[in-house]
């Protein structure tokens, strides 16, 4: 556990949400890290594809997806330009502390 | 950054919305909070001196311009760190922000605030962030 605590107020959170609504969407996220931002929306989504050239972070993402979560996120080590599309298309993308 | 976006608009499907998260110009401000008081102590700057935020909005204005996004929201928050002491802060940025740099200026003003007698205090990091929700547009002249 880092010593550092971010945001602990959820103020992101909170601004991300009255932003967006992510409710039954198919999310790209770019750039998520270690899934700090991945976990506060992907509940709400249909299903979430979360992207980072980090491997270490992604490793940690993968470790430490809830549950509840594993079967709607996946995780891929990559960067946006060497990224594989699916053959259907995201309905909102997330550009995550990332451009 | 533009073709990152330009590659954004081929992942979304028509109308699909994007959103960006990035920090804004503005420097981050460190503090030190005493009980419920916030005594100011200084700045984070970075190395490029924020300039890759700069960069981020330009091609954002681009890809608006060009007629591959609309903009429909802007707004911004405040993000806080809260550390306990200097050097875990610093310790925290070379792991998550590595550009940063505190000057001897503020490190000295947050070891003399943090020098009070009092058990209730912390660092505090206020950064100012944007958010912006764009839709994806297929209005683009040829």
């Amino acid at each position: 556990m880092r010593p550092v605590k971010a945001d602990p107020e959820n103020t992101e959170t909170a601004a991300l949400h009255r932003l967006a609504d992510f409710t039954g969407k198919r999310v790209l996220e770019i750039g998520c890290g270690d899934g700090r931002l991945t976990w506060r929306y992907a509940d709400r989504a249909a299903w979430v594809v979360a992207i980072d050239p980090d491997a270490d972070d992604i490793e940690l993402a993968r470790q430490e997806c809830p549950p509840a979560l594993r079967d709607r996120v996946e995780f891929h080590v990559t960067r946006l330009e060497d990224f594989a599309p699916p053959l259907k298309p995201f309905d909102l993308a997330l550009l995550s502390w990332s451009l | 950054m533009v073709h990152a976006l330009e590659k954004l608009h081929t992942l979304l499907k028509p109308g699909g919305e994007l959103i960006d998260i990035h920090p804004t110009t503005a420097p981050a401000s460190i503090g030190v909070r005493v009980r419920a008081r916030e005594i100011g102590a200084g700045w984070i700057n970075e190395i490029d001196d924020y300039v890759e935020y700069e960069w981020a909005d330009e091609a954002l204005e681009q890809v608006v311009a060009d007629g591959r996004f609309t903009l429909e929201q802007r707004t911004t928050f405040e993000f806080v760190w809260h550390a306990r002491s200097l050097a875990e802060l610093r310790a925290y940025l070379a792991e998550e922000w590595r550009d940063a740099v505190i000057d001897d200026l503020t490190a000295m003003r947050i070891e003399d605030a943090l020098k009070s007698p009092e058990r209730d205090k912390e660092l505090i990091v206020r950064e100012k962030i944007g958010l912006a929700r764009y839709r994806r547009s297929d209005s683009r002249s040829s």
